[in-house]
């Protein structure tokens, strides 16, 4: 071993051996450009084969890595081990979905979230012909931020509504539909907004903003989640109609 | 007697990964009519494509008006070194603007100019600015807009993180693949009309590369061991820029649209070096030439203090930099502790993409095995010797259509899927299950760490016979050992990461061997293949493409004559050819 260690404590959890998740300890070798994926591909490599946990581009840009360390939600790829001195750094599966292996979650339900919202261009005279539509600087500017999402699950893990409400559609979705909402090209109406109203959970949101926070592309979803709201309650669209 | 699957899944087409060209051939097969099932290795979304920062090449003329198809194309043939398909870079350069001005129809953002258009960027070895982006995150752009298409297609289905072992074949037709549920190991045999490959490239075979751990060349291997031919597996492209420091993020990719917005390379001595190797496009040169510009000048000990050159777009203002270039200025904050807008960047050639693979028909993406198509960077011959930037992107669209439709024509065509061989099945599931049977075997991970040594160090940028030839025993030896090797840890199905490297390695190990053999035997200086022995442009060379393929004796490669040029491309060719330097005409 080298000078400087760090242990880390990874949750390990075996739906077929163990009763429930618990924490196992490693004492791996520090260095300071190290983060918490270094650390556990480390693991692998040289302690315990046997851990899992998704990852794929190491650059913060497939969104596979996502965990929580020392209790936040983070990408495992961009969180530096050195933030997190002395140690020990807790690293668990995000919380709110089902865990099934170690740091492995379900995430099923996300993607049936966002087919739900209706993620592409809805036309009121069907498709856009052919050639090239027009968009201006400015109306991509309009929803440019929301359509950085990473599909990481950082949000679904840090907001409160989820964590009470499983079905509510959540934030990245929420975020989704509004990117093609304010999108130019697009004329859905109100269609996606009635999909995202009727969900269980909105109305509990109370702005708390957490999922803003967690983001690591810098996607806003809490605005998006507010802006939805405030169209509804403009008498668009009522919560209560249609019920 | 082996295992029989679990679980047996029948389907018109059944498309192998979920990048690009994956996604846009399930859409395309689809479209035709067909049942489509897309396996992948990892989670929707999360392919490889999904890193490509710079842009998709087409030739809009939404920037440059004087741009045209035979622009590109011309390009793209001279970036390649003319051993390119010339009917797929013909395909390429003409479909390409429809495929993205779909993409844009399908809701995909772009940057924009003033007047409402898409921008185009320029690009390395590219005539004019030719490259569609957003920002630098083109590729999740792409992967997204896809992804959203896909999920509201009817008739396509998505099976996550299963991994094929084999492709199972009966009287020279694909009949199915056998795979694995990366979950909980269960086997599952899919039969299927038609396979479409479209797995992505082999980069992990390198210590040093942009690659995600999912590029570990599955789609040659499978191909190769049905009976496919692999085509230019000599040429690896080197991308010119990689992160340096800190070492934990030696190899990820610094787009080259850093140079593309103006950025300068510089060697520790403050001089541009790129005046003396192509003066006249300076750092927006090819690719392969930028990359032993680099290495030359880290040889004759100019480099910077981590062994690489200065990448400079200071020069620019903050805010345009931010703009245009938020990734990458996000990126070398995060990560390097740089700010990009105050001081240079540290850069040095990375392993990046596979100019070699599947040999593919032009029109389809139709390999040798009928039934089986390849379309992406598991097919070859659209790049030739060297890849120009921005061709990637375009190529996944243009030829995963092609392929996807072809796909679907051939499963309408046949009634029903081809019998499954059982002695075939058997031996296949016998190699798969094989390693978890091994408690004592060698460590996986030892070997593909072993293996990723010896490309590094005997199949560098400059190549040299006896080097080369030592890399390639080297490698013999590593597949007698991994014929041997067990998981490295536990020996359960579920989520078992030593098996699944296990399983990696076995393609790993196929591509690697390819690439020694015929880097051996291409004895010239071409492209990406750059050889000290040989270091001259061989005119003979340029007719030859070297064709890999299994036989009863094992791997062998062999030079066929490529298609020669018809009369008007020439033309076009070398009408282009007068704006290029001497060198490059050699």
């Amino acid at each position: 071993m080298p000078d400087k260690t760090i242990t880390l404590s990874v949750t390990r959890f075996d739906p077929d051996l163990d009763p429930e998740p618990r924490q196992q300890s490693y004492e791996i070798p520090f260095k300071d450009d190290m983060v918490v994926l270094d650390g556990l591909n480390w693991i692998k490599t040289h302690l315990d084969g046997s851990v899992n946990y998704r990852w794929s581009c190491r650059m913060g840009i497939c969104g596979s890595c996502g965990m929580n360390v020392n209790g936040t939600p983070k990408l495992g790829c961009s969180a530096f081990l050195r933030d997190y001195l002395p140690g020990p750094v807790v690293v668990e599966p995000l919380p709110n979905f089902p865990v099934v292996r170690d740091l492995v979650i379900d995430m099923s339900s996300f993607m049936e979230k966002l087919s739900a919202v209706k993620p592409w261009i809805i036309r009121e005279q069907g498709a856009i012909g052919t050639g090239e539509f027009l968009q201006t600087p400015a109306q991509t500017e309009q929803y440019r931020q929301f359509s950085m999402c990473i599909n990481c699950m950082l949000c679904y893990s840090a907001c409160p509504v989820i964590a009470i409400e499983p079905e509510f559609i959540g934030p990245a979705a929420i975020a989704l539909a509004r990117r093609y909402e304010l999108d130019s090209r697009d004329q859905a109406g109100d269609e996606r907004l009635r999909t995202i109203t009727a969900s269980d959970g909105i109305w509990d949101c109370s702005f708390v903003g957490e999922c803003s926070a967690v983001c690591p592309k810098g996607v806003d979803p809490a605005r998006a989640i507010q802006q939805t709201k405030f169209d509804s309650t403009l008498g668009v669209l009522l919560p209560w109609g249609g019920k | 007697m082996a295992e029989a699957p679990r679980e047996t899944v029948e389907t018109d087409v059944l498309v192998i990964g979920a990048g690009g060209a994956g996604m846009r051939g399930a859409v395309a097969a689809a479209l035709s009519g067909a049942r489509v099932t897309v396996i992948c290795k990892s989670l929707l979304g999360k392919a490889h494509t999904v890193m490509a920062e710079g842009g998709m090449a087409a030739a809009l003329g939404n920037v440059a008006h004087l741009d045209s198809w035979e622009a590109h194309f011309a390009d793209t043939m001279k970036g390649g070194k003319l051993i390119n398909n010339w009917r797929m870079a013909e395909i390429h350069a003409k479909e390409a603007p429809e495929r993205v001005l779909e993409l844009e129809r399908w809701g995909a953002v772009f940057d924009r100019t003033r007047d409402g258009l898409i921008h185009q960027r320029p690009f390395g070895a590219h005539t004019y600015p030719r490259l569609a982006h957003i920002g630098d995150r083109t590729g999740l752009e792409l992967i997204r807009s896809l992804q959203d298409v896909l999920v509201h297609t009817p008739a396509v289905d998505v099976h996550m993180e299963v991994t094929v072992a084999s492709l199972l074949t009966s009287d020279g037709r694909v009949a199915g693949a056998l795979a694995y549920a990366r979950a909980d190991g269960r086997l599952i045999l899919y039969r299927a009309r038609a396979i479409l490959l479209a797995t992505g490239g082999a980069g992990k075979i390198y210590r040093i590369t942009s690659n995600s751990w999912e590029s570990t060349g599955d789609g040659t291997g499978l191909a190769y061991e049905a009976g496919a031919q692999l085509q230019d597996m000599e040429f690896v492209q080197f991308h010119p820029t990689g992160m340096v420091w800190p070492p934990g993020v030696r190899g990820i990719l610094v787009t080259e649209g850093v140079r593309g917005e103006g950025g300068l390379l510089r060697n520790k001595e403050g001089d541009r070096f790129m005046e003396k190797y192509d003066p006249e496009r300076m750092e927006l040169s090819a690719r392969d030439v930028v990359a032993r510009a680099i290495n030359s000048e880290v040889l004759a000990g100019r480099g910077s203090p981590h062994g690489g050159a200065f990448l400079d777009i200071t020069h620019r203002s903050p805010d345009f930099i931010k703009s245009k270039l938020p990734s990458m200025y996000e990126q070398f904050l995060k990560l390097a502790k740089v700010d990009i807008t105050k001081e240079p960047m540290e850069v040095a050639p990375t392993i990046h993409y596979y100019m070699g693979g599947v040999r593919v028909d032009a029109e389809t993406g139709a390999t040798n095995v009928s039934g089986l198509f390849a379309a992406g960077e598991v097919a070859s011959g659209l790049h030739g010797a060297n890849r120009l930037g921005g061709n990637s992107l375009s190529d996944l669209l243009v030829f995963g259509k092609r392929a996807g439709e072809a796909a679907g024509a051939f499963a309408g065509a046949h009634g029903g899927s081809a019998p499954i061989d059982s002695r075939q099945l058997e031996q296949a599931t016998e190699r798969l299950l094989a390693p978890l049977r091994r408690p004592h075997g060698d460590s996986p991970y030892r070997l593909m760490s072993e293996l990723q040594e010896v490309c590094t160090k005997y199949a560098p940028i400059i190549r040299e016979e006896k080097g080369l030839r030592e890399g390639l025993e080297k490698v013999l030896e590593l597949g007698g050992r991994a014929q041997l090797c067990g998981t490295g840890g536990p020996n359960g199905r579920a989520f078992n990461p030593g098996w699944h490297t296990a399983q990696d390695l076995h393609g790993m190990l196929i591509n690697a061997e390819a690439l020694f053999r015929s880097a051996i035997e291409r004895k010239e200086s071409r492209g990406a293949h750059a050889r000290s022995d040989y270091p001259r442009l061989d005119a003979r060379w340029a007719e030859l493409n070297l064709i890999t393929e299994k036989t009863p004796d094992g791997m062998a490669v062999r030079a066929v004559e490529n298609k020669p040029l018809p009369y008007e491309l020439t033309e076009v060719i070398s009408q282009s050819f007068k704006r290029y330097t001497p060198e490059e005409i050699s």
